[in-house]
């Protein structure tokens, strides 16, 4: 073993952080004439832009991630031979199945119709009114697979490559990987749903990667950062003041502890945070969005509001320079009455989905922004007891469909396929590592490049390396 | 021998003689090509990268697909294998290996390019082995040592060679021998240049700190001025010796300790359940360091206090490793229970959507992690696929010591309260059965409902459905005869009872109505928040039960899931079954190879411990609690020493291995460690130890002469290095302040205020949402220390999370420290802060004190304000007076309900629902800006200010 890169091993490392390190933003932004003597040290700190490791098209990436596990089968892999089988009984057990998947099964149909679309000929079922207008935009994986089939740990695999949760999620590391263009917002942003998802922001972890790469979850609703405001009533001169005599306060100490550089640090990110409180609320207000643009997101429509939202911010934020942006939307696990849930929730993600796209591509901006559709994993072509008349599906980490737009990929092409009931990938079959190390490749990162020294090895995305799907890419 | 290691090295380019090429090849070369390259090019035939094969000279020499001859005799630099090896040659030859991390060093750049330049010989088996033995004296003197382990998968691993600086951590401690008249500690630390010793200010409140978690009172800080200034050693011995003695200082170092062994009230993963006894093992922890319980016997006591248990407890005592020569320590039967709660520290769950055994393995792979991080330094789970690549450790040996725990059962097992455990508090019970009342109606309204759909839906059938009420009316009979109720803790429907008859009749299922008939979106949420809250109450109700959170022997039960807490079984020593551990392929549980028997690490000598299913840990203990163990002993006086300056001797508490740092003083680390065994394993004489040094006492500025740099300086121990507060430490010190702590031992988690909006956020759980976080209702429930809050691992504290709180899912060996903007919104704009600022403002002027400015400095600092700081202020004071007399409050109410907005899993549509908050209903706010005139708001702004300083957030 050769000295590690990074001064720490161990789970929670012992890592004695380095000066530059201390300036984190969610931004370090340096206007402040108080603060230019700051702005040398530290315009190379973890933030920093860094350059691709390896050429390629994409520069940052737009998660869609759909918890709870969206049905292949429903979505955009149909399965005729479903309908030959339908609420046809059988049984499945073995040591190796969990509860849910044993006992008495039946096999459920469909309920949407599907249709070729675009010139690629894609299949997507009917309830894709508005992404099957950009069909030909899309790449569609269906070879992917899971080990879990369970929400949490599928969710912290497919987040962090790791199904125990505490490893840094694809964000923190793409972000770690290539810094983040605006130093004044964080370069990893996460909207998730009002209701956090199983496995909460664990989810969005920096894990044993420096603090700086966790995600910022701006929330939907109330303060989009935690106490970015102070309480009501506190205004900002009033703020100011009470600033000004803890600035003379910390220089005195400072004055007599001139060898101790985390003072200044923690001074710095005094007057940092004081701007953020009037930045972050400006760069998330959409009100001055024109109105065309707000209704081609479905903004405004009941459905389709918060995640037209979601999707409108995300294009402004990726605008704004940041890293990585991934957006929830859920729950996906329908267990019981697959149409009206999925049909529902497909609704809800349609329009803004095929907004987000045309919108980035009249900006000249689909070419280098990635973007990736998912959930934790696939469902069953067939349902327990009891969905047997209520047409559900369960989970289902052997099957699922994954498509990326944008940044590279290749669009027009549907990879890798399922058995004739979509129980099981067959064909250009991948673990999801595989997925990472396409992902991280698509936005010119190597995932064997890209590690981090922890717990006495280099640890990476996809755990212990593996290869890129080539096919993914243009 | 050294000249021909040298000759080896530095002839890269030059001829060799063909004997000494064939040499390389055996001792470097050949080792080389397995390490690095076989994994591709030739372990699996099946699997072999760009058609490359290194197995046969022939085939390494032919090259793959490039169809370029991979090695030319003679010439490395026009050689393939060479070249892409170098990575310098990228355009035309890949690096190899791929990973960045398995790169070669030049030294080892430099064996391939000397054999090939040497004619690249490749000998046979035949004659690697007779050239191996004709040389093993030799090259052994020269390469380092082979470390005897059993088991090894391979020969290759079994006869590696180490470092012998890699291997320090298994080598018998050694007390080293220190000159007499000067503090041991300072003799092996030997600084150059050593800072003078801090003022007592600054002493007693680092050592306050250090030892309580708490700041000293500006009384206490007089006193010990006093009593400094007129007999140093002797006041700091009396200073260590009462804060030794303060009941905080088990508070104290149980935080450290639960760091390490990731304690937490909840289950993670999906559910996230409640695990409502884990405070029994919190408090056991605290009491445990209190009493300077010997470490040896706290180490037995969480590994296997179970299978010591004395009298009726049903399991054989076996306690005469626990107590030989300590009749007076006898620890009671509960406490022992309790103490087995570390085993299951770890994340943990199984549902019924996840194999059985699948989750199982998880259990038997976090327990044997855990006790090695904790215990031995080692991070074991390297060892689980393959031996390890850096260390001694086979993986026989990590199979070894989970067969310790292969009988090793989870539950939560009767144990009666002691006298000591705090049992107040349980009345908060009620509001929780508020809660379970709550579900229990809304599923007795959906039942209600569901029935009429019911008819309604044989209506609309034109089903007959005589059959149907005949069923409704049985059910009904069935319920109100008590029906399967428990305690009022699950609920039965009239429509589920009647529905699983007519299913029982087989009667064909679209001629009776489905499950949840007739459901509208917002019942499908109602029925599930209803029913899975019932489930997740029963976890929570545990809190006030006297049971303990443990474990058992026995064999292994077949469960599909775990949903309400688990009772240990009359048949544990038959029904279920036996586990054989043994070696897993990859790790999976479903690929058992070779069996192995319960030990330990091998390196250490080996051992065999019975294998009958009681017993197994109690033999592992005692062969951790050994004071024979160096790793034991090492790792547990390393981490004192952390705890007290900030900086670990091995800079990795969880890994000694050869990838972990040195010890930068070992003989100090060794003399700490048989200092522990001959002090009978005394905690609290090793912090008397380590308190009274120089080391310890010294100044955090460097002397004005040094000519170090500060982080040499800290690094060598010339200065005392500072540190920023702790979260816990940041949060008590305030209460601590304002006056408002409570300062009671123990018991039941607590719930302070934490941020409102991730109070209320709504979270997912399995198959529904988790209950809202409510604080308790009165002030001195809240205002308890932070190590007694409830610990979620699905909900954090985000002031405890920003300040580096480790989440509990690793073990942290030592706390992070970031500076980060969310800790300004959290510190600077928070509630919190504001409710402690003015609290501390409101103490002071109550107080009448003649100054308030200068008691503020006092309570926050330790110190009196200078001249300028106090005229700072108290300009500032009436500056924010002006300010705070134009303002306006309005009393806000504590929210007795809360909407849930969602989507409904069943229908995908939003769904929104009301949760109830019982428990807010007596709350009892601190107190708030509108209780107090402009003139305590206005200090409160000076307060908030002094809170936020550096001054108060560091401690030198």
């Amino acid at each position: 073993m050769n000295t590690p890169f990074f001064p720490c091993a161990g789970s929670r490392a012992l890592h004695a952080p380095t000066r530059r390190e201390f300036v984190y933003g969610l931004g370090a932004s340096l206007g402040s004439v108080a603060l230019t003597s700051l702005l040398a040290a530290e315009s190379q700190g973890p933030l920093a832009p860094k350059a691709q490791q390896v050429p390629a098209k994409a520069k940052r990436c737009i998660f869609l991630m759909m918890e709870g596990g969206p049905s292949h089968i429903d979505t955009f892999d149909p399965k005729p031979m479903l309908e030959k089988l339908h609420l046809k009984e059988f049984v499945r057990e073995g040591k190796q199945k969990s509860a849910m998947e044993s006992g008495k099964r039946y096999y459920v149909k469909s309920p949407f119709k599907f249709a070729h679309h675009g010139q690629s000929g894609a299949w997507m079922s009917e309830p894709w009114k508005h992404l099957s207008t950009v069909a030909d935009d899309l790449c569609f994986f269906r070879g992917c697979q899971v080990d879990s089939v369970n929400h949490p740990t599928a969710m912290y695999q497919m987040n962090c490559g790791n199904r125990f949760g505490g490893d840094p999620a694809i964000g923190a590391w793409v972000t770690y990987g290539l810094g983040s263009v605006n130093q004044d917002l964080p370069g990893f942003v996460v909207l998730p749903e009002i209701s956090y998802p199983q496995g909460g922001s664990a989810n969005w972890s920096n894990g044993y990667l420096p603090a700086q790469f966790q995600g910022t979850p701006l929330r939907p609703k109330g303060s989009p950062i935690l106490d970015l405001e102070p309480p009501t009533g506190i205004s900002a001169d009033h703020q100011r003041a009470n600033l000004d005599l803890l600035a003379q306060l910390n220089n005195k100490h400072a004055e007599a502890h001139p060898w101790h550089d985390e003072l200044k640090a923690r001074m710095h990110n005094y007057e940092l945070a004081f701007r953020m409180q009037t930045q972050v609320p400006e760069t998330l207000d959409l009100s001055k969005e024109d109105v065309k643009t707000k209704a081609m997101y479905g903004i405004g429509s009941d459905a389709t509001d918060a995640f037209g939202r979601k999707c409108l911010l995300a294009r402004k934020l990726m605008e704004k320079g940041v890293r990585f942006v991934q957006l929830y939307a859920g729950t996906w696990d329908s267990h019981d009455y697959i149409e009206r849930a999925h049909g529902n929730l497909i609704h809800q993600v349609d329009q803004p989905i095929a907004a987000l796209i045309k919108d980035l591509k009249q900006r000249g901006l689909l070419d280098d922004t990635l973007i990736v559709w998912c959930g934790e994993f696939g469902r069953t072509p067939d349902n327990g007891v009891r969905g047997g008349t209520a047409y559900g599906r369960d989970h289902n980490p052997k099957a699922m469909t994954i498509w990326l737009a944008g940044g590279g990929c290749k669009a027009g092409h549907t990879i890798g396929s399922t058995d004739d009931r979509g129980m099981e990938a067959v064909e250009e079959v991948h673990h999801v590592r595989n997925l990472h190390i396409t992902l991280l490749r698509l936005l010119g990162l190597d995932d064997n490049k890209l590690t981090f020294y922890h717990a006495g090895r280099f640890k990476q995305l996809s755990q212990f390396g593996g290869q890129v799907i080539e096919k993914l890419i243009a | 021998m050294i000249a021909k290691a040298i000759l080896l090295t530095l002839l890269a380019s030059a001829s060799l003689h063909a004997e000494d090429a064939e040499a390389l090849f055996v001792r470097r070369v050949w080792p080389l090509f397995q390490e690095k390259c076989l994994a591709c090019h030739g372990n699996d035939e099946k699997k072999i990268k760009g058609g490359y094969d290194m197995r046969t000279q022939e085939s390494a020499m032919k090259g793959g697909e490039s169809e370029k001859k991979s090695i030319i005799p003679g010439r490395p630099e026009d050689s393939p294998l060479y070249l892409a090896s170098t990575r310098q040659h990228t355009d035309d030859w890949e690096p190899m290996p791929p990973k960045e991390a398995d790169k070669l060093y030049a030294e080892q750049l430099g064996w391939i390019k000397t054999w090939i330049a040497g004619g690249a010989p490749w000998p046979d088996e035949n004659k690697r082995s007779t050239i191996a033995k004709a040389n093993a004296e030799k090259w052994s003197a020269e390469d380092g040592i082979v470390v005897k382990t059993s088991g090894a998968l391979s020969p290759e691993w079994a006869s590696r060679r180490y470092k012998p600086e890699g291997l320090w951590a298994y080598q018998p401690v050694k007390k080293p021998v220190v000159p007499a008249g000067v503090h041991p500690i300072d003799a092996l630390l030997a600084v150059k240049a050593p800072a003078p010793a801090t003022d007592a200010r600054t002493f007693i409140r680092r050592a306050t700190f250090d030892l309580t978690g708490l700041p000293p009172t500006p009384e206490e800080i007089t006193a010990f001025e006093k009593e400094y200034s007129q007999d140093q050693a002797p006041s700091i011995q009396h200073l260590i010796d009462r804060l030794l003695d303060s009941p905080h200082y088990g508070e104290r170092m149980a935080r450290h300790w639960l760091d390490v062994t990731r304690y937490a009230d909840s289950s993670g993963f999906a559910n996230d359940y409640e695990r409502g006894n884990a405070w029994r093992y919190r408090d056991y922890v605290v009491r445990s360091f209190s009493a300077d319980k010997p470490y040896d016997q706290f180490i037995k006591e969480q590994i296997a206090g179970d299978e010591t248990l004395v009298g009726d407890a049903g399991t054989p005592a076996s306690r005469s490793g626990l107590i030989a020569g300590r009749s007076a320590r006898i620890t009671p039967n509960s406490e022992l229970l309790i103490a087995t709660g570390f085993l299951r520290m770890g994340p943990w769950e199984l549902t019924g959507m996840e194999v059985a055994k699948v989750a199982r393995q998880r259990f038997l792979d976090d327990v044997t992690n855990s006790v090695g991080e904790t215990f031995l330094g080692h991070s074991l789970q390297c060892a689980r696929c393959h031996d390890h690549k850096f260390d001694p450790v086979p993986t026989h040996d990590y199979y070894s010591i989970q067969a310790c725990f292969g009988t090793t059962q989870l539950v939560e097992r009767p144990a009666p309260f002691l006298p000591v455990e705090n049992t107040t508090g349980f009345e908060e019970k009620k509001y929780l059965e508020a809660r379970q009342t709550e579900h229990m109606a809304m599923l007795a309204r959906l039942d209600d409902k569901m029935l009429a759909n019911a008819v309604k839906w044989y209506a609309d059938k034109n089903i007959d459905r005589s059959a149907w009420d005949k069923a409704v009316t049985s059910a009904r009979a069935f319920i109100a005869g008590g029906g399967k109720m428990k305690k009022g803790r699950s609920f039965t429907g009239v429509f589920e009872t009647a529905r699983a008859a007519l299913q029982k009749q087989n009667i064909p299922e679209d001629q009776y109505p489905p499950k949840l008939v007739g459901f509208e979106p917002e019942d499908y949420g109602n029925e599930r928040v209803a029913r899975k809250g019932l489930e997740r109450l029963k976890w929570e109700l545990e809190r006030y039960e006297a049971f303990a959170f443990s474990v058992y022997d026995g064999r292994t039960p077949q469960v599909v899931s775990v949903y309400q807490p688990i009772r240990i079984p009359q048949d544990r020593m038959t029904m279920g079954e036996l586990e054989q551990t043994a070696i897993l392929g990859g790790g999976d549980p479903f690929s058992p190879t070779r069996p192995v028997k319960p030990g330990a690490l091998s390196v250490l000598g080996s051992v065999e411990f019975p294998d009958a299913i009681e017993g197994r840990r109690t033999a592992l203990a005692d062969w951790i609690a050994s004071k024979d163990n160096p790793l034991t002993t090492r790792v547990i006086v390393n981490r004192l020493w952390l705890w007290h300056f900030g900086q670990a001797i091995a800079g990795n508490p969880n890994n000694f291995g050869s990838t972990g740092k040195k010890p930068t003083h070992p003989e100090l680390l060794d003399w700490l460690a048989a200092t522990l065994v001959e002090k009978k394993w005394s905690i609290k004489e090793l912090h008397r130890i380590i308190m009274t040094s120089a080391a310890y006492q010294r100044s955090s500025a460097l002397k004005e002469d040094s000519t170090l740099s500060h982080d040499e300086a800290e690094k060598s121990y010339a200065v005392f290095k500072p540190r920023r507060l702790m979260a816990e430490e940041m949060r008590d010190a305030m209460l601590s302040i304002t006056g408002e702590l409570n300062p009671t031992l123990g018991g039941i988690p607590n719930r302070p205020e934490i941020n409102i909006e991730v109070a209320m956020q709504p979270r997912q759980v399995m198959g529904t949402f988790a209950a809202a976080w409510v604080p308790n209702a009165q002030p001195s429930q809240r205002h308890r220390r932070s190590l007694y809050a409830l610990k979620i691992r699905g909900v954090r504290d985000p002031f405890m999370e920003v300040f580096n709180e480790p989440a509990p899912d690793f073990s942290c060996e030592a706390r992070e420290v970031s500076t980060v903007t969310p800790q300004v919104f959290s510190l600077f704009n928070g509630q919190a802060s504001y409710d402690r600022a003015l609290a501390l403002a409101h103490r002071v002027l109550k107080e009448k004190t003649p100054d308030a400015i200068t008691r503020i400095f006092q309570l926050t600092y330790g110190r009196a304000p200078s001249a300028d700081e106090k005229t700072a202020c108290t300009a500032h004071w009436q500056a924010m007076e002006k300010k705070q007399s134009g303002r306006t409050f309005t009393k806000s109410s504590p929210p007795l309900a809360v909407k849930r907005d969602a989507v409904e899993e069943n229908t995908g549509e939003k769904f929104s629902f009301q949760e109830k908050l019982p428990a807010y209903a007596d709350f009892v706010p601190d107190l708030q800006p509108a209780d107090v005139d402009a003139h305590t708001r206005a200090l409160a702004d000076v307060c908030l200010v002094l809170l936020n300083s550096n001054e108060f957030a560091y401690l030198y």
